[in-house]
């Protein structure tokens, strides 16, 4: 029964292994064949003057209007071409301006409503075709444009008209103040002659090989591998940028990472995710982790409502956390300086979300590190100690009696010092009788939309673990988080109160630092809720994260700025 | 026969429209979004982001998105992805020739071993060899493959260097030097590292594997005939044991095939290389859904194609298996 | 067990000496001569008592010590500590309770799917397997991180299971995304089976389905699955490492071999014996689960050469 197949195998062996050598052969030429955006210019081997920079992940485009990931900055200002851009202080400063427009250079009209930028003279794209102020005007006709795409709040809707009067001078007028005017243009201005139509940026092919008037042009971008980018012979700074080739190559493992800068391979590596310490250990005399205070605040917010009510609106609240004396018993159950010093060293404490910037409130911790005024605070509120030291209610106001002390800590994964903090957190909370447990979510669920059905905007959480940051201009960000009317539901899926908090002096004072141009006044009313925030605590402040890089030590001339971006100043860096 | 594969193949088409209705409903129901990331973005504010989902169509009934995204699928348009904005289909045709170049010769390679790995410790049960070719299986199974990736990194690329150049013996990623021309010498040298980590754990898997399904025909009782029969040993191996040994086996590796093009999460992450299995992460931590729903429908077509064929296979090889 | 292998010795004609002894004996007798097997049985159980015993250690998992962190071995932490300053010997033991948990649960939880579906569908053949083979290929074809992400959301509406639902989560994960191999190995031979003579024979004298399909077939199955069942302990222990490396496994403080193994994936230069023990015990473990399941496939089989 068997014979008719019998010579199967060895009828078949030889086609099938000629099959498969053609297979591979032709995989291979394939390989070699495999199309890169740009044809190979020359032999060139690796030599000194070429920088290897890790980045973790690959930008989308280099079209800063489109950015909605932060990568997208890191790279592209190395090919952007701004007017001004904030410095290392948070001070402005001229790029492709001759200067800043003030009020006492005549730049600025005194109502501030007419600014006029004034150009280098003698600029050119990378292209040779001469930059002008046509350019600048180009570009607010293509972001306010409503088909751009433009996902970035400029303010490019504020602007009536722009006038050139030459071919340096670009006059804005305004019709309402922009008190952000000099961040209009920080995300470099576009060639009207080498992009497209303005309802087409978002397929320009310049969004991933722009004509750039930056120090760097993309001369090749393998996808999902590496961008390499080469000097911009019209850059405007005579000899700069001091390296010829600069290569952004993108190694999504951590391990990976660090074994390329320990190599000396590479000399730049965004993002490390890990404490200087660790770091510089890590890459061993190669590269060390240099380091600014961050905007970065490590927040714990916590929710005031009860979750998985059906309900995301403030009331009823949380059978826990609705009392402000188990908030304040959390509080005092952290030993800060632990944290700052042991679980994420190289941070620096703070008790506001107000900790840099123009509006830097000098805010006093209310409830410092004190486990015993704690567990009295507990015992206060109707929780006592159970049989295995975890708290039940016996008379907690909006818990029933016997109900267990336990909140979930809920985060982001794949981000090793906010996974220390949460077990840190863990066993603070465990020694005055709050049983916690960690839930750490995907990234997009986490900051997903309320449409999208996210924890945080249905108010399914007990205390959410994260860091936020304020921008230079906070007044939208500040409304959003946390007037009472912010508090996202169905009708306001967008609002950003996820604490559900609801206090009429917060409202006052938010709608009164709206409604001036004093930036004292602002200061204070912003100061006075820092104070009330730190005293209710909707939210707990930490604190803040470093924002930085390792640097290969054969590297030179860089600056970190947490208000710009790893590339901000590369046309400075130097090798060796 | 030729009636049942073509009912098979008629069967496939409403199958992949019922599994494109699943899939689009998992992927899209559960929680998460394509605008995290704007979230996180302190200059983007909460107006916009509102607008950028009204531009993507996000706001739109469930139904309504989907039937738009198949409707454009149907007359051979991808779509754009959310992040990048470009055509999908040149998204994915970027990193596919990658992937395909990189497990295609894995793949081949580990069938190449494996099948005469199992073979050969089938017949030879206890000896030496089919200790050291179990022993040796067993370990590339036994440990999770980015941790084996990020050894095989330590070993040749941080601690090994090459006697002749002082640079590393291996690189730690990629498919080319940076920087360098792109050679064919280049890209082989930047293969060894993954091709070989991947080897030593699908080898594994399937030596294992055949070495078990050949052992049970060799005991079967039709071999046993053959062999009293005093037909030639080879004979018998070759025609009747090997045979029945590979059907089992081929099913296997018909299933595994749709992974071929789907490419190796671990094994890209690891040693950097630019390819689908990346890209697909990717897409779905950022929800970018256009890219999302593509690859993982590809990858269901190709799994619908790949167990019809492990089916069609196994009734030629197979004799007694009858469809009717 | 013993009741598998008398029907299956039953179902194969000619090998009557086997009925001597009692089969039980046999296989038991069979299985020590494996001598391989019988080391990776003392091995696995040294790591399930080492588990077992996890709490005689003098630190508990969770016990931090942060200005002690990334210590290497020493006489008072034998396998060095980690980046909160915890014992990483202890949170072995302790994290061996979890990956053998969720190896060993989420493989019987997928045999038990899988060989039904797959059982059914080559016994019937015709539509029942068609139906059942095409749900087969649909699971195929789900995205993990998904379905990962689905299961945890129906969960989390269940408080009830605090502390233990991230490794249910993962268990059912597995579970769910890996029983369709199972499933179409049993149905494949179950195709394969079904036209002999002995399931023709048990046909006549008018035994049922269940019964058929049980006693008669199913042993004969027995091997394959359970080269299987092992290969697949090893891979969910595995597997659980991986979800925990894309960030998604057991959730922390709890420990299990994957997440420390994932943490200490950046430790790499600085800390490698986070890296080294637990990949260490994952090691052995899968090892003498391979070694076990060779050993009694090896027993299991009345024509072994042994």
């Amino acid at each position: 029964m068997h014979k008719t197949g019998a010579p199967f195998i060895a009828h078949r062996r030889a086609p099938a292994l000629l099959t498969l050598t053609v297979l591979l052969a032709t995989l291979l030429l394939a390989a070699c064949g495999a199309p890169s955006s740009e044809p190979q210019t020359s032999g060139e081997t690796a030599g000194p003057g070429q920088i290897i920079v890790i980045i973790p992940e690959e930008p989308a485009s280099l079209n800063q209007y489109h950015a909605v990931a932060a990568i997208v900055r890191q790279v592209a200002d190395a090919v952007s071409a701004p007017l001004a851009v904030p410095d290392e202080n948070g001070a402005f400063i001229p790029v492709l301006a001759a200067e800043l427009p003030t009020v006492e250079n005549g730049g600025v009209s005194p109502n501030y409503l007419t600014v006029a930028w004034k150009l280098r003279p003698g600029l050119r794209w990378s292209d040779g075709e001469p930059l002008t102020s046509d350019d600048i005007k180009f570009t607010w006709e293509a972001v306010s444009h409503p088909e751009s795409g433009n996902v970035l709040a400029l303010g490019f809707e504020k602007i009536a008209s722009i006038e050139t009067p030459d071919e340096l001078t670009a006059v804005i007028t305004y019709k309402e103040l922009n008190q952000a005017y000099l961040q209009q243009f920080m995300y470099g201005i576009l060639p009207r002659h080498a992009t497209g139509a303005p309802e087409e940026m978002l397929q320009w092919a310049w969004n991933r090989n722009p004509v750039s008037a930056g120090p760097y042009v993309v001369k090749q971008w393998n996808s999902g591998e590496s961008i390499v980018m080469e000097r911009n012979p019209y850059y405007y700074l005579e000899g700069q940028p001091y390296i010829d080739r600069v290569i952004f190559t993108i190694v999504p493992d951590p391990g990976a990472q660090i074994a390329m800068m320990a190599k000396g391979e590479a000399h730049v590596h965004l993002w490390p995710g890990e404490v200087k310490e660790i770091y510089d250990a890590q890459v061993a005399g190669q590269a060390a982790l240099q380091e600014v205070p961050g905007q970065w605040n490590m927040t714990l917010f916590f929710n005031l409502s009860r979750p998985f009510d059906g309900d995301p609106g403030p009331e009823p609240p949380h059978p826990i956390l609705g009392d402000l004396r188990v908030r304040q018993a959390i509080a005092h159950a952290i030993d800060y300086d632990l944290i700052v010093t042991a679980v994420n060293p190289g941070t620096f404490p703070t008790a506001t979300p107000f900790a840099y910037g123009w509006y830097k409130c000098d805010q006093e911790r209310k409830y410092p590190y004190d486990p015993e005024r704690a567990r009295a605070l507990l015992e206060e509120a109707g929780w006592v100690e159970g049989p295995d030291g975890i708290r039940v209610a016996q008379g907690a106001p909006y818990a029933e009696d016997g109900t267990r002390l336990r909140v979930q800590l809920n985060g982001y994964t794949n981000f090793q010092p906010l996974v220390k903090l949460e077990e840190a957190l863990v066993e603070m909370f465990r020694v005055v009788g709050i049983e916690a447990t960690i839930q750490n979510d995907d990234f997009s669920i986490i900051f997903g939309s309320y449409e999208d059905g996210a924890p945080r905007q249905l108010g399914n959480f007990d205390i959410l673990v994260y860091d936020t940051s304020l921008p230079i201009e906070p007044q939208a960000s500040i409304e959003n988080t946390y007037l009472s009317t912010a508090i996202p539901t169905a009708e306001n899926p967008a609002g950003n109160n996820s604490s559900r908090w609801v206090n009429l002096r917060a409202d006052e004072l938010i709608r009164a630092a709206g409604a001036t141009v004093d930036l004292e006044a602002r200061r204070a009313a912003y100061c006075e809720l820092s104070e009330l925030i730190a005293t209710e605590l909707p939210r707990l402040n930490l604190y803040l994260f470093t924002e930085g890089y390792g640097a290969s030590n054969r590297l030179s001339g860089y600056k970190v700025n947490m208000w710009g971006s790893l590339t901000w100043d590369i046309q400075n860096w130097k090798l060796e | 026969m030729r009636t049942y594969f073509l009912k098979r193949v008629l069967h496939a088409i409403p199958l992949l429209f019922v599994l494109s209705v699943v899939l689009f409903l998992v992927v899209r129901s559960a929680p998460g979004g394509p605008l995290a990331q704007a979230e996180r973005n302190p200059n983007i504010t909460a107006e916009q982001r509102q607008q950028l989902r009204e531009r993507l169509g996000l706001d739109q009934p469930l139904y309504k998105q989907y039937l738009d995204w198949l409707g454009a699928v149907l007359q051979g348009d991808l779509g754009r992805s959310i992040k990048s904005n470009r055509p999908v289909a040149e998204v994915i045709g970027e990193r596919i020739p990658n992937t395909l170049l990189l497990v295609g010769v894995a793949f081949v390679l580990t069938i190449a071993i494996a099948i005469p790995l199992g073979a050969i410790s089938a017949l030879r049960q206890y000896s030496w060899f089919d200790y050291l070719v179990t022993t040796l299986s067993f370990a590339g199974q036994s440990m999770p493959v980015y941790w084996l990736g990020l050894v095989a990194i330590l070993i040749f690329y941080v601690w090994l260097d090459n006697p002749f150049t002082g640079g590393p013996l291996l690189p730690a990623g990629g498919m080319y030097t940076l920087g360098a021309p792109r050679t064919l010498a280049d890209l082989i040298w930047h293969m060894i590292l993954p091709v070989g980590v991947l080897c030593a754990t699908w080898v594994a898997w399937y030596s294992r594997f055949f070495r078990a399904s050949m052992l049970e025909t060799l005991n079967a009782d039709y071999v046993r005939t053959a062999t009293a029969k005093g037909l030639p040993r080879g004979r018998v191996i070759y025609g009747h044991a090997g045979r029945n040994a590979v059907i089992p086996l081929v099913t296997m590796i018909a299933l595994d095939l749709p992974s071929v093009f789907a490419g190796t999460l671990f094994v890209e992450t690891i040693f950097s290389w630019p390819g689908m299995g990346r890209l697909f992460w990717e897409a779905a931590r950022g929800r970018d859904y256009p890219v999302l729903m593509a690859i993982i429908m590809i990858n269901a077509v190709l799994i619908v194609l790949a167990n019809l064929i492990a089916d069609m296979l196994y009734a030629r090889l197979d004799p007694r298996v009858r469809y009717e | 067990m013993s009741e598998l292998t008398v029907s299956q010795a039953l179902t194969r004609p000619g090998r009557r000496t086997m009925e001597a002894a009692p089969l039980r004996v046999l296989i038991w007798r069979r299985f020590l001569r494996h001598r391989l097997a019988v080391v990776a049985m003392a091995v696995l159980g040294l790591v399930i008592a080492s588990a077992v015993f996890a709490p005689l250690s003098r630190y508990t998992p969770t016990q931090q010590n942060p200005t002690n962190a990334l210590q290497p071995p020493s006489p008072q932490h034998w396998f060095g500590t980690d980046d909160l300053g915890r014992d990483v010997f202890t949170r072995t033991l302790y994290g061996g309770r979890i990956s053998l948990a969720v190896g060993l649960s989420a493989t019987l939880l997928s045999l038990l799917i899988g060989v039904v579906v797959g059982m059914v569908a080559g016994y019937f053949g015709g539509v029942v397997d068609n139906v059942l083979m095409r749900i087969t290929d649909g699971f195929l074809t789900l995205p993990t991180l998904f379905v990962l992400i689905l299961i945890a959301t129906l969960l989390r509406e269940i408080p009830a299971l605090g502390l233990v639902s991230g490794v249910i989560i993962v268990i059912l994960v597995i579970a769910v995304l890996s029983w369709m191999w199972p499933a179409r190995i049993v149905r494949g031979e179950f195709l394969r089976l079904k036209q002999r003579d002995f399931v023709t024979a048990a046909e006549s004298i008018g035994a049922g389905h269940g019964r058929i399909m049980a006693r008669h077939i199913l042993p004969n199955t027995v091997s394959l699955i359970i080269v299987q069942g092992t290969l697949m302990v090893a891979y969910a222990i595995i597997t659980e490492s991986g979800l925990s490396y894309l960030g998604f496994g057991v959730q922390p403080p709890t420990p299990s071999w994957g997440n420390l193994l994932a943490t200490a994936q950046t430790y790499a230069l600085r800390a490698p014996w986070l890296m080294i023990f637990p990949g260490l015990m994952i090691f052995l473990t899968s090892m003498a689960i391979n070694y076990i399941g060779d050993g009694l496939r090896d027993a299991f089989d009345p024509y072994s050469a042994r």
